[in-house]
């Protein structure tokens, strides 16, 4: 910029109130949630929920520190829908993080819902529906955080936004019941059937030689972890779901569904050819590889228009070598957490219910939304507020204390891989055990000199197949913040727990807008008292929302009867063929 | 280093199989020593049916190693797939089929003493009868099931088991070494038979009446089992499709049954896995499944209500000689050929030497036209 010397005092004067004025923008979207009809990969028309009537839905692009207004209205007719912005920490607005009965009821459809929070957190993030196992149905789009005081400054020259996101030609209506479901006991989730690019294939990227970029990539699918790759390109990692790293060189990244990733390409210093970038779906948690599937997708970086578009090479899956996210170091060392006050242990279970469908179980307890909504029952449950009953048995609720280290250790007893995600928080990474290592045990394995002394920070991370990872966070954001696995087949059943975090504080300072109790009026869905609804016993959960019972074990009544009966008409029957056989003709 | 030549699974499955058949053939043949080659013989006809009832056997496993052989071979060529999604179809249909057969045949053998005369004469004609012409091809298929009961019976009843023992084997076999199958096959068959032989011997020589009522209630017993493991197989067959396989992988444990239709479900003492051990004997001769379902224990009651309603409307129409709710049909001037004989009979004690009477027998043989 040309700017004369004696210009330059009162530019500096100038420049801060500048950016002060910069930083206190409001930013408002106006999103009409419809039906779009949609083809992205080409091969299947379906219908899509998008925003006012455009699939994909927009890029939400603001810049650290703006007021974020959303103003939704539910325009599906026939489906209930609500608004998660994932990784954003919405500090003293836990009522605007957007999951179904958790802290806001659904937006029914014909409802208007107004979301307000403020953004102080740089980075990569995105937006989906929270709602009954919705967003796969196509809500969803990145949101980007602008900071004009990033460490990386100047050190690119263009950015560009990239999602990758697993692809279903069916609706979710239709693949929930078929997934949760006595005909799939053993709970084999849904085989996508194409992955995208920014929400279509083919995607060409144009690069100019010798630039650097800066990629904003998020993986936007319900199921599927992904492999991306530049060919003959490297990469160097330095954001991860909102929290910058050291730059971190990488080939190859893997993300699961719900990470982020922001990394430096530098481009080549010749225009000779183009080159393809692949996002390969992790299919080692298909159930079977359907015929005709293609599990990957490629774009290209296109350095000359009037060059070939090369096909990607074929890359074995056993010779990935990803980037191992847990290696990162975080841009600020924030300091591991010292020994926690809470340390909350939960494993990871699949089996059978009373309807004979798989669930998905933390310890002994799949989730079912309770019919008042958490955040709720917090704010209407006085001192009981404290008191994890209140929440009933089945959103498997923790009580946090204000500024508590909490520690949660995950011991997978599946051989699936499952990315864990915190809303509220980020949390440290603070251990991650190799597949097949078994539960996490402190005393015997691990010791605390074998955990980074600056570990890795991001909000979704995944823990190996029959393996564990601990989490530290501080509990220094009031609100109702879920954690759960970031497949949404394991959301629909039941892989979630509930942390409240310091509910006693949040009855003084949060104030819920009127909007928000008028739209629970809508289907009816009651706004105080305990899980079950009790406002005057509050420890009394009958009628809670439940999931099925158990399998009975071995004979019920039913069975004794059904066997004493056939018993005795078979000796009775015997009797009569004697009696028969010997008579006197 | 210790080789493996003993498959448990395999020896209780065969042991299983052939214990099933020996029943069957071991109350024939008895049935067939008592009626014809006891005082009152006929030895032609005691020797040709004796001889049915082992071309019966022969032919069955003839075919049922022919039938394991096709298998074997597609099946590894194929893969197992190609089998699961009808297995059990054909498993339920041959149940379904000796369960039948069984009913027909135990109904008849209870009223041997008394009609020794009348079996006698009527197997003797049978086989007496050759090309029928004329008649309806119905009536010819019924002279000639007659004629050839005691070779469909073991047939459908050996094929039956050879073909279920060949892909139960073949299902445990994946898991056993080669060498451990051959030995457990040889010791399984030889003490089915060794019981077979048993149930012979005891038959042939105990008083006819009480041999026939035991071994009656005995069949009765295979065949409600039968009848109830066909509706089981049949739901089983369903569930798998609707699973589209994957119940037999999840073994006895939740996903292998369909919990709307289960009347009890034991995750022990299945018939099935592993070869079965004791469950699958039980399974063999009285129909037990650790997993019941609403069709398989209705159907095991249905069979026995209709046996007590047919052996209690059989033993109305012998006493009032009708058949109940059903008027008497007596015609004036017309006796009844059951009548006839039954009044022969009826004067002698019931004894199994009515060799005095045989001329009598004879003549009214030839007077009357005797039909069942």
């Amino acid at each position: 910029m040309a700017i004369s010397l004696s210009c330059l005092p009162l530019v500096a004067m100038l420049l801060p109130i500048f950016t002060h004025l910069a930083e206190a923008a409001t930013v408002t979207y106006d999103f009409n949630i419809t039906w779009v009809l949609a083809n992205p990969d080409g091969a299947f028309v379906r219908p899509t929920i998008g925003i006012n009537n455009q699939w994909p839905p927009p890029i939400m692009r603001v810049t650290k520190g703006d007021t974020v207004i959303v103003n939704v209205e539910n325009s599906l007719g026939n489906q209930t829908t609500t608004l998660h912005f994932h990784g954003l920490y919405m500090n003293g607005s836990t009522h605007m993080d957007g999951p179904y009965h958790v802290t806001q009821c659904g937006i029914a459809p014909g409802v208007k819902f107004k979301y307000n929070f403020t953004v102080d957190q740089p980075g990569t993030y995105w937006y989906h529906s929270h709602a009954k196992g919705q967003y796969p149905d196509g809500l969803r789009a990145p949101l980007i955080v602008d900071d004009p005081d990033s460490p990386f400054k100047g050190m690119y020259d263009e950015e560009y936004v990239l999602s990758v996101s697993d692809w279903y030609h069916d609706q979710m209506a239709t693949l929930i019941p078929h997934f949760i479901n006595r005909r799939n006991p053993k709970g084999a989730e849904p085989v996508p059937n194409a992955a995208l690019l920014n929400d279509t294939q083919g995607l060409q990227v144009p690069i100019q030689a010798g630039k650097t970029y800066l990629f904003h990539m998020v993986n936007m699918g319900a199921f599927a972890g992904q492999y991306i790759w530049f060919e003959e390109h490297n990469i160097s990692i330095i954001e991860v779901d909102g929290i910058y790293t050291e730059p971190a060189n990488a080939e190859r990244i893997y993300l699961t569904a719900a990470q982020r990733c922001s990394f430096l390409l530098t481009a080549k210093n010749d225009t000779n050819s183009n080159f393809p970038f692949v996002s390969s779906m992790d299919t080692t948690l298909f159930d079977k590889i359907p015929e005709g599937l293609n599990w990957n997708v490629s774009g290209w970086l296109l350095y000359d228009q009037s060059k070939p578009l090369p096909d990607a090479a074929i890359i074995l899956e056993d010779s990935f070598q990803e980037f191992d996210d847990y290696t990162l170091v975080p841009y600020d060392k924030e300091p591991l957490f010292p020994d926690p006050d809470q340390s909350i242990t939960l494993e990871v279970v699949m089996s059978n219910l009373g309807d004979g469908a798989n669930y998905a179980f933390f310890n002994n307890i799949s989730y079912a939304p309770p019919i008042v909504p958490t955040l709720y029952t917090v704010m209407t449950a006085g001192a009981t507020a404290a008191n994890t009953q209140v929440y009933g048995d089945y959103t498997h609720s923790f009580v946090l204390g204000k500024d508590e280290v909490i520690e949660i250790v995950v011991n997978n007893n599946d051989p699936g891989k499952h990315p864990f995600h915190l809303h509220g928080h980020a949390f440290q990474a603070v251990w991650r055990s190799d597949r097949d290592a078994g539960n996490f045990n402190e005393t015997a394995l691990v010791s605390v000199s074998d955990f980074p002394a600056a570990p890795m920070r991001r909000d979704t991370f995944a823990v190996h197949p029959n393996g564990n990872i601990v989490l530290r966070f501080k509990a220094d954001n009031p609100g109702v913040w879920l954690f759960h696995c970031h497949i949404e087949w394991h959301v629909d059943s039941g892989l979630i727990a509930t942390m409240v975090e310091a509910p006693l504080e949040l009855q003084r300072t949060l104030s819920i807008p009127q909007d928000h109790y008028d739209s629970c009026v809508v289907d009816g869905t009651p706004v105080k008292g305990n899980a079950a609804g009790n406002i005057i016993n509050l420890l009394d959960l009958t009628g809670q929302n439940a999931p099925p019972g158990p399998l009975p074990e071995g004979f019920t009544t039913r069975g004794a009867v059904a066997l004493g009966f056939s018993i005795l008409s078979a000796f009775t029957s015997i009797a009569v063929i004697s009696w028969y056989g010997l008579a006197d003709i | 280093m210790t080789v493996n030549v003993y498959s448990v699974p395999v020896f209780f499955i065969v042991f299983r199989e052939t214990l099933e058949v020996s029943i069957i053939v071991a109350v024939l043949l008895a049935f067939l020593k008592q009626t014809l080659n006891g005082p009152n013989r006929d030895v032609a006809v005691y020797r040709r049916l004796v001889r049915q009832v082992w071309m019966g056997v022969a032919i069955g496993v003839l075919i049922s190693l022919i039938i394991a052989g096709a298998f074997i071979g597609v099946f590894y060529k194929l893969g197992r797939n190609h089998w699961a999604p009808t297995e059990y179809f054909w498993e339920g249909s041959f149940a379904l089929l000796a369960s039948i057969i069984i009913t027909i045949m135990g109904a008849a053998l209870l009223r041997i003493s008394k009609m020794q005369e009348k079996w006698r004469v009527k197997l003797a004609k049978a086989m007496e009868a050759k090309a029928v012409t004329g008649g309806s091809s119905g009536g010819r298929f019924k002279r000639w099931c007659e004629k050839y009961a005691m070779f469909i019976l073991p047939l459908v009843t050996v094929l039956r088991e050879g073909i279920e023992a060949v892909v139960f084997i073949a299902g445990v076999s994946f898991s056993a070494s080669p060498t451990s199958i051959p030995l457990p096959v040889v010791i399984g068959t030889v003490a089915g038979s060794i019981i077979g032989y048993i149930i012979y011997k005891g038959g042939a020589s105990a008083k006819l009446q009480y041999f026939l009522v035991i071994s009656t209630c005995l069949l009765y017993l295979v065949g409600a089992g039968l009848f109830s493991k066909a509706v089981w197989y049949f739901e089983a067959q369903k569930w798998n499709n609707e699973v589209g396989g994957d119940a037999a992988e999840v073994g006895v444990g939740a996903g292998s049954y369909d919990i709307t239709k289960s009347v009890w479900h034991l995750n022990v003492s299945s018939p099935y896995i592993k070869g079965g051990g004791g469950w699958g004997i039980f399974n063999g001769i009285l129909g037990w499944q650790n997993s019941a379902t609403y069709g398989s224990v209705i159907s095991y009651n249905i069979y026995w209500i209709f046996i007590i309603g047919l052996f209690l409307s059989m033993r109305y129409n012998e006493v009032k000689g009708h058949w109940p709710m059903m008027g008497g049909k007596k015609v004036a001037g017309e006796t009844r050929p059951q009548d006839v004989v039954i009044n022969i009979t009826a004067s002698d004690s019931t004894g199994s030497d009515i060799a005095d009477h045989e001329t009598r027998a004879k003549t009214v043989a030839k007077v009357c036209t005797i039909d069942l």
